[in-house]
């Protein structure tokens, strides 16, 4: 279905939401605020945000470790995301996470440190909406570097062999961490590895946010519907470095001016403008409203207390079953 | 309770069967379930279907992945790791997320899975498909161990082993499988963390891991002969560990001798023998006594191989020594 135009609102606010959010947190990182260091997506936004838009609350998101896109996309909010990233008592994981955002009652699943080890998680987490009959859908979103991981192709043979409702989402940002992805990946796609495991893809530009989310929600419903897996590479950019603080200095100047000018929050403003269905006024009532939430957020975080240091020994183990 | 014995893999088998048909959630998954590559899967895709046993591609990790996000979502998955040796393959699975994931996430989610996997060396199975792996799941959190050393230890461990919300390391050695024991028709349950007095003696307190609990009976039984009554503790987990049965045997025999077929360096029993120094000096009238296998590759010659791994003879003589009647 085309998209609506109040769902285009939504997703063009999530997305100056990620921005702003992203910028105020590197901020808070390069200030010491914040002690871990943070990987940012300045100019890939759309990818999570779009892809995350066409899920129902109760659908499995196994995301990324690059920025907020797909966090806020699906439900997050700015409090959530600076408390976790604060380490603080308030945060849902009690200063437990970090950068590893969870929301289980949204379907905010892992984010493992290795990246790649969600893989099996999320062909499982799809395995289990079948066998239970649910009709969740599980999307993996995951970058063109972690397509090397041993668990990738497994995981489409899975999802294949046993017709699973899962999205393999690639973003596809052409940097792996300090590198341009062509040295450490031998294609230019990734998409066109799906076909090996019977798996059907689509290769989508990742900088339009219309683009994305139609695809997604394309698959999202196919699969809802038994049709089985797919995979979906989108084509962006990152327009930042790999973390906060790295040596830089390995993307062309003119690349990152290339890529500048396909930026997704403008393309979406000014499609919409020239659509007539935004205006100067809202814009400026919008950025109004995005700051004062994260100014009251970062307040709420830097507020909060940190945790007691005698939790560490609660919930090491779950209580419950037979035998604790 | 009724005489009826039956195989280890038969034993296995029965809790399969019973946590199946009484909860739905339970699947298992493997190379090779449907039929069985040991028998102890063998017949479950007659009953219960090709849905909840389920055939996998030759992946350990992917497959304990999947085995995780299934139960972080509402399942309870039984994977088989058809050699002890291959969880390495999956050890970033099993270690780094299932066993860490409901402790970050404060609790938000649940891992109730286990993970079945006969190992342990048999003869003649090379170096890797006969090493005795459990320690290596001692260190990681979260997780649990069992290894079990009867079939009704194992059918009574497995089933609470399905039943419990965290993730469950179930080994089955080899050697066991085919041995008959007793096993009750009706049913019963033995909970994670209880350890069984296999023999009971005034003497020396002899821990004894999977099948070197039989080499421990047979080595009690020689030196019961020569006047040495050895009590025999199987821990049957060692995650969590039942140390209020060994200390009180410890209270009793002031004396403590482990024996495990994994290798000793780093082992289950250096884990032990350090809890009885931190925790139970007083009760120690002479150095624990520790057998484990030597810290090299197994070897393929079955010759070879029972040169690497305590024998009954080395316990007897490891009983002698904690007793100073050898050096």
């Amino acid at each position: 279905m085309p998209l609506e135009n109040g769902k285009l609102k939504e997703l063009y606010r999530k997305m100056v939401t990620v921005r702003t959010l992203e910028q105020r947190v590197e901020q808070l990182v390069t200030a010491a605020r914040i002690p871990c260091s943070g990987h940012f997506g300045t100019g890939q936004e759309a990818v999570g945000v779009g892809v995350s838009g066409p899920l129902r609350t109760d659908d499995y998101l196994f995301g990324t470790h690059r920025g907020f896109a797909e966090y806020i996309g699906k439900g997050m909010t700015p409090a959530e995301i600076l408390t976790e990233y604060y380490g603080k008592a308030t945060s849902l994981s009690r200063g437990r996470l970090g950068q590893h955002l969870l929301k289980v009652d949204i379907g905010v699943m892992p984010l493992p440190s290795s990246l790649g080890s969600e893989f099996g998680m999320a062909v499982g987490a799809a395995l289990s909406s079948k066998l239970r009959g649910s009709g969740q859908v599980a999307v993996n979103l995951f970058g063109e570097g972690t397509a090397g991981q041993a668990d990738f192709g497994p995981a489409l043979e899975m999802a294949s062999l046993w017709s699973l409702p899962l999205i393999f989402a690639c973003n596809n940002n052409q940097y792996v961490e300090l590198a341009h992805y062509r040295n450490v990946v031998a294609t230019e796609d990734i998409a066109p590895r799906a076909a090996g495991y019977g798996v059907a893809y689509e290769i989508v530009d990742g900088n339009d946010i219309t683009r994305v989310y139609e695809a997604t929600e394309r698959a999202v419903e196919r699969a809802r519907n038994g049709g089985g897996p797919m995979l979906l590479e989108f084509k962006t950019y990152r327009r930042g470095s790999h973390y906060t603080g790295d040596p830089g200095g390995y993307q062309p100047a003119e690349e990152i001016a290339a890529w500048a000018k396909k930026d997704p929050i403008d393309r979406c403003r000014e499609r919409m403008l020239a659509d007539g269905v935004w205006s100067e006024a809202e814009e400026q009532a919008l950025r109004q409203a995005v700051q004062d939430e994260i100014d009251a957020a970062v307040q709420f975080a830097e507020e909060s207390p940190y945790p007691d240091p005698a939790t560490v020994y609660e919930h090491i183990y779950a209580q419950g079953g037979m035998s604790a | 309770m009724s005489q009826r014995k039956i195989t280890f893999i038969q034993a296995v088998r029965e809790a399969f069967q019973e946590e199946m048909r009484r909860d739905e959630r339970v699947f298992v998954l493997g190379q090779d379930v449907q039929a069985g590559i040991f028998g102890t899967t063998s017949g479950l895709v007659r009953e219960f279907g090709q849905e909840r046993v389920i055939n996998t591609p030759i992946c350990e990790s992917a497959t304990v992945g999947a085995a995780l996000g299934a139960a972080m979502t509402g399942m309870r998955p039984v994977v088989q790791i058809m050699f002890g040796d291959f969880n390495y393959m999956a050890m970033e699975i099993t270690a780094n997320q299932a066993g860490q994931w409901h402790y970050i996430s404060d609790g938000a989610l649940r891992a109730p899975m286990v993970i079945e996997t006969p190992s342990g060396a048999r003869g003649g199975a090379g170096y890797g498909h006969s090493q005795s792996l459990e320690a290596a799941f001692i260190l990681p959190p979260g997780l649990k161990v069992a290894v079990p050393s009867t079939p009704y230890d194992a059918k009574g461990l497995l089933k609470s082993a399905i039943r419990d919300d965290n993730p469950v390391l179930f080994f089955e050695h080899r050697r066991l499988l085919t041995q008959r024991g007793p096993v009750p028709e009706e049913e019963y349950l033995i909970p994670l963390g209880q350890a069984d007095v296999k023999r009971e003696g005034r003497d020396v307190t002899l821990v004894a891991v999977s099948a070197t609990v039989q080499k421990a009976l047979r080595a009690a039984e020689e030196l019961s002969r020569r006047g040495v009554e050895v009590e025999v503790i199987d821990p049957r987990t060692l995650v969590p560990l039942d140390k209020e049965t060994i200390f009180r045997s410890l209270q009793k025999t002031y004396r403590l001798v482990v024996v495990e077929e994994g290798r000793r360096r780093g082992g289950f029993g250096a884990e032990l023998s350090a809890t009885a120094m931190d925790e139970w000096f007083d009760y120690l009238d002479a150095p624990v006594q520790r057998l484990g296998a030597i810290s090299a590759p197994l070897p393929y010659s079955p010759v070879l191989e029972a040169a690497c791994i305590p024998s009954e003879e080395d316990i007897v003589h490891a009983v002698l020594r904690v007793l100073g009647e050898e050096e």
